[in-house]
Parts: structure tokens; C-alpha cells; sequence
């Protein structure tokens, strides 16, 4: 292992321009501003990044601090190196999680998929810095389940990453299960995902627990593709957890749809901050947002900012944002039939939340994530 | 069965009771009727503690309690139930799930053995078939995109499942149609049983012919100001309240 310095980059790297261009985020930087980002890249780990060793093959991909330790037996991965990294990305720690882990796990999919993909932290004070490239073939339908092991990573940061090609007529689902319990570790992710004509990008996050975590995307829309992102989020004790997410529409015909629910406890902090681009060719594009938050303590704060930035006059677009507590009339209609307090708020809470969970069609992804959520709740 | 005395009550800064005494006997039908803005809605939620209410004076004596210093799900496990005017759509929550919640949470109450789902569903059954509701309806969010007969329909079926021993019905016929108006009438007469008292609140006589009052209390600038039989019905069809006020 080596110590990494966060202020220094190797200024050879192709993508140290752009880098360089963006800094190194702050605590003013747009995206990352109610994160407090400022003390977790001030503090010095040890470097772990993605490195070949000997890899099992097992029925999903585990990386366990960098090193993928076990791979799906049906499908192929090798690490990519010189990776063709999106250079207009308006995330610094994109370009940084590729500088400092120059070689990619890669994972090309030419036929249907089905996989989990687990992240294994467990030192402490270290960096994980890796990166993952998944690209599916035309006419192909992955899905992906990830989740996250973070025990005993006290006062680490993953800073990691997906780029996804989507090549057209193809799908891909992607699931976030992240329950960060009362573990300290930070995540990090920083991702592209490039959606070719006619293909689908579904992204459903699932986002329990304490301590921070920041998902920032960048999603490119071609002709009649179509994105469809939900993110239920649960921010429990002092947390600061959330989403920020850019859509691009890019070429006409293209569609997406955001629908984001958080409910914070305690003194948590919830952010989504969520911009849909419609460029000037993009004519004929459907784009909807909307942010949903139930605030369940006075100390709790909400950032929602969904944004609509719009360059052609022939489309279809919605945004909205509601921030409040559980309607008083909901909690004393049940509670007039004999259900405690207590009771009726969990009742309305999970109501809530299963608009979103039970989107998920994978029974074991579906059971793991509403044990997650009541297990979050609860603590 | 309940004896309310001297209430009064006001909705923010609007005094609406001003010093309403009411007994509710044992087995018997009671009716209030009265003008808009008289405090009859006012009432029923005093009675089961809805948080709009502020009761500033007064006892609302039941089975020997206060229930004034009850919670709204205490009051509703001693078995007061109130069919609302305009029953809120709960999306997310499962009508089978909340009524089960419910019936478990009495039973619990009550210590006695918790209903299963196999008993749970066998009871539901059977009441939503006399109520002449879509199979359906259980198993959607509770009054998740229900008409408003449906749902006048899904407050007496959450009565007939939780066998309350005070019924409020609160407008329970406004908007219902002919049959709906016969279904859910049918079903507050069911729960007859000589034990159980009933309040219901309307602006019409129709359904008091299914329901066959008892005591009719005209209510009017917040205090019971007649009580009377069924007669009391007739001459307010006939004359309206100016008829009542003569009197006073």
C-alpha cells in the first residue's frame, strides 16, 4: 500500500487537464456544497486501487479493497487499461478516480445478464479507488445488483465509479442497495452512463443509514433512448447521503423520468440535486422530475433542487420538489381505528418507501432491500 | 352510554361548542341534525379527538372514563368509531393490512387472540359480499381511487370487521345513490343489537327512513336546543328549522 496525497495528481494523466480545469472540489462547489466534502479529502489513507489478482469464479463480482477476489462464472472481465474516459464529465472526482486507478475492471456483456456486484471495505483509513466498465451488447438485457460491506472500514473513503456503454436496443438495470448502518466510511461514486439509440437505462437506488454518501451521474441520452431514475433514500442520525444527477438529452425523442423520495431522521441531511439538459436537437423529448421528502425531526435538512435546462421549444417537461412532514390527517385516520401513533407513522413511512422498493421485480434484491430499510428505521 | 356536558370547543380561534350537553343511551339510535356551521362535524370530532378540536370545557363521560384524556387510538380501542364525512385515500397502505392492524390491535387490547389472515380474509368475505363491494377492494390502498360511495362503503365494512360499541356516522348518505344509500344503511342496521348505541349525523331524512331514529336532537349555534322523536324529522321536512326556532 502507498499514502495518497488528495491535493496532488499525477500531471501526466490525459485526464489531468480536465481535472486540473474543475479542482479539487470544495465546500463551494455546486454539487458538493452540502456535503462538506472539504474534510474527507483532507485527510490522508492509505491507497488501495483496482489490481489483478487471483480471481474465483463464484456467481457475482466481489471487490474486496480494489481487488476483484470473485467473478460470475458466465460472464468475462479483464482490467482495461487506457480506459476512454468521458471528457466532459462536471465531476472532478470522475477524473480523479481515473487518474488514481488508471486501470478499469471491465466487463463486456454480449448476451442477457444477471449479476450482483459487491463491495468488500474493510481497512482503515485507506482509499479505495477503483473503477468499473460495464457494456452491453445491442439487443441485450443486464441487470445489476449492487451492494455494499463496509464493516470495519473505520474512517475510509471509496471513491469508485461505473461507466456504462449502452449499446442500442439494449437495457440496463442497475440496482443500488447501499446500507451504511452506523458505520464512518465514506462513499463516493462518480459515474457515466452513455445510453445509444433506442436504449434504456434504469437506475433504482436504495440508500439507508448514517454517515456520508454521495452518488454524482452524468447520463447521455441518444435518439429514443430512454432513462428512467428512482431513489428511495433513508438518512438516519447525522448523515449526509444523497444524489446528484445530470441528464443529458442529447438527440431527439429521448425520454427520462426521475422520481426521488427521502425521509430523514434525527439531525440528517438529504440532498438531490438533479438537472435535465435538453439540447437544441433534442426536439421531441419527454422529461419529467419529481423530489418527494418527509422530514421526521425538526433538526433534519432537505437540499432538493431538480432542474430543467431547455434549448429546444418542441418537448414535453415537469418538474416539482414537496418537502414536509407525514400529513396529520393520514396519521389520525389510522390512528382512529385503534393503531398507535407509533404504528400508524411507520405504516405511512413505508407506504412511502414501497412505491419505490417494490418496483423491484428481483424477489431476493426486493427482500434485502425491505429488511435494509425497516433494519434502518428502526436503528 | 356517553354523557357529554357543558362542552365547548373552538377550531383555531373560532368557538364553535359553547356548552352542549347530549346523553347517548345504551341501544339506542340517536340523530343530529342542524344547520351548516351549527358544530355538528365540530361535535364528532370532539368526540374522538381529532387534533383541528381544541375542547376548552366540559367532560365527555364514557364507560366511566374522560375521554377527553384519551389518545384518538385509545378512545377508538374503547370502542368508539367514527365514519368520516370525507374518509382520506392512503396510497402505499394495503385496505387488508390496515383493517387486520386494526382488528389485531383490539384484540390485543381486549386480550383476546389475534384474528390470522385465513380467519382475517374468510371475515372480510363475507361482509363485502353484503355490502355489495368489488372483491377487489381489499386488497388496493385503502380508499386509493375509490369513489365516494366506495368509500362510505369501506367505513361501514371497517365497522362491521372492528364491532365498535358507539357508531358516529358523520353525513355517512351524502353522495351515495340509491343502492349504495340501501348497502350501507343495511349494514348500520346489522350492528344493531340492543347494546350498541348509534349518532348519526345528517342534513336528510332519507336514510333515517333504513335507520328507524330514536331520539332526534336538533343542534344550532353550538348547543342541543330540541331533543324529540322521530316526529322532530317530519316537521323540519315540513317547515325547515324556522319551524324549530319558534319554538325556542
Amino acid at each position: 500500500m502507498q499514502t495518497v496525497d488528495l491535493s496532488l495528481a499525477d500531471n501526466n494523466h490525459k485526464l489531468y487537464t480536465h481535472l486540473s480545469k474543475l479542482g479539487i472540489p470544495g465546500n463551494k462547489t455546486e454539487h458538493y456544497k452540502n456535503f462538506a466534502i472539504k474534510p474527507i479529502l483532507s485527510k490522508k489513507y492509505n491507497l488501495s486501487v483496482a489490481q489483478e489478482v487471483q480471481t474465483l469464479k463464484g456467481s457475482k463480482l466481489v471487490i474486496k479493497n480494489g481487488k476483484v477476489i470473485e467473478y460470475p462464472a458466465d460472464i468475462q472481465f479483464n482490467m482495461e487499461r487506457d480506459f476512454n474516459a468521458d471528457i466532459t464529465h462536471y465531476d472532478a472526482l470522475y477524473y480523479m478516480s481515473h487518474i488514481i486507478s488508471p486501470s478499469v475492471i471491465s466487463i463486456e456483456l454480449k448476451k442477457d445478464a444477471n449479476f450482483e456486484i459487491e463491495h468488500i471495505c474493510d481497512d482503515i483509513q485507506t482509499l479505495f479507488s477503483y473503477r468499473i466498465s460495464i457494456k452491453t451488447a445491442p439487443n441485450t438485457h443486464v441487470e445489476v445488483f449492487e451492494t455494499f460491506q463496509m464493516q470495519g472500514s473505520h474512517n475510509s473513503l471509496l471513491m469508485y465509479g461505473v461507466d456504462a456503454d449502452i449499446h442500442p436496443d439494449s437495457t440496463l438495470r442497475w440496482i443500488r442497495n447501499e446500507y451504511a448502518g452506523e458505520n464512518d466510511a465514506v462513499v463516493i461514486g462518480s459515474h457515466h452512463c452513455n445510453v445509444q439509440k433506442q436504449g434504456a437505462f434504469e437506475l433504482k437506488t436504495f440508500d439507508f443509514g448514517n454517515g456520508q454518501a454521495l452518488h454524482i451521474y452524468k447520463v447521455d441520452l441518444s435518439d429514443y433512448a430512454w432513462t428512467e431514475a428512482e431513489h428511495l433514500l433513508l438518512a438516519t442520525g447525522e448523515a449526509r447521503r444523497g444524489n446528484v444527477v445530470a441528464i443529458n438529452h442529447n438527440k431527439p425523442y429521448a425520454k427520462s423520468v426521475q422520481e426521488a423520495r427521502s425521509i430523514l431522521k434525527d439531525k440528517a441531511t438529504g440532498i438531490f440535486d438533479a438537472k435535465i439538459h435538453v439540447a437544441h436537437d433534442a426536439k421531441y423529448s419527454n422529461a419529467k422530475q419529481n423530489s418527494k421528502a418527509i422530514l421526521l425531526a425538526d433538526n433534519t435538512h432537505m437540499y432538493a433542487k431538480p432542474q430543467l435546462e431547455i434549448y429546444t421549444d418542441e418537448l414535453e417537461a415537469s418538474h416539482g420538489s414537496t418537502i414536509g412532514q407525514l400529513e396529520e390527517d393520514l396519521l389520525f385516520y389510522i390512528r382512529s381505528r385503534g393503531i398507535s401513533l407509533e404504528e400508524a407513522r411507520k405504516m405511512l413511512i413505508l407506504a412511502f418507501a414501497d412505491t419505490l422498493i417494490n418496483s423491484v421485480k428481483n424477489p431476493e434484491a426486493l427482500e434485502k432491500i425491505h429488511q435494509d430499510f425497516e433494519q434502518s428505521y428502526y436503528n | 352510554m356517553m354523557k357529554i356536558e357543558n362542552l365547548h370547543a373552538k377550531i383555531g380561534e373560532n368557538v364553535i361548542l359553547k356548552g352542549l350537553n347530549l346523553e347517548l343511551l345504551k341501544g339506542k339510535v340517536h340523530v343530529i341534525m342542524g344547520k351548516n356551521g351549527a358544530g355538528k362535524s365540530t361535535l364528532s370530532k370532539a368526540i374522538v379527538g381529532h387534533y383541528d378540536v381544541e375542547v376548552t370545557d366540559g367532560t365527555i363521560n364514557y364507560k366511566n372514563k374522560n375521554v377527553l384524556d384519551l389518545t384518538p387510538e385509545e378512545r377508538a380501542l374503547e370502542g368508539i368509531f367514527l365514519s368520516f364525512q370525507n374518509p382520506v385515500e392512503i396510497p402505499g397502505v394495503n385496505n387488508a393490512y390496515f383493517l387486520r392492524t386494526a382488528l389485531n390491535a383490539k384484540e390485543k387490547y381486549q386480550g383476546k387472540k389475534e384474528t390470522n389472515a385465513a380467519e382475517f380474509l374468510k371475515l372480510t368475505r363475507k361482509h363485502i359480499e353484503q355490502l355489495g363491494m368489488k372483491s377487489d377492494m381489499i386488497a388496493r390502498a385503502l380508499n386509493d381511487g375509490f369513489s365516494g360511495g366506495e368509500k362510505k362503503r369501506n367505513e361501514i365494512l371497517q365497522m362491521e370487521i372492528l364491532q365498535p360499541d358507539l357508531i358516529i356516522l358523520d353525513e355517512i348518505d351524502s353522495g351515495l345513490d340509491i343502492d349504495a344509500l340501501k348497502a350501507v344503511s343495511e349494514g348500520i342496521n346489522r350492528m344493531k343489537n340492543g347494546e350498541r348505541s348509534f349518532l348519526i349525523i345528517t342534513h336528510y331524512s332519507r336514510i333515517l327512513d333504513y335507520l328507524h331514529p330514536d331520539y332526534i336532537h336538533i343542534l344550532q349555534d353550538g348547543k342541543i336546543v330540541k331533543t324529540g322523536g322521530p316526529e322532530l324529522v317530519n316537521i323540519l321536512e315540513e317547515q325547515g328549522y324556522q319551524a324549530i326556532e319558534k319554538d325556542l
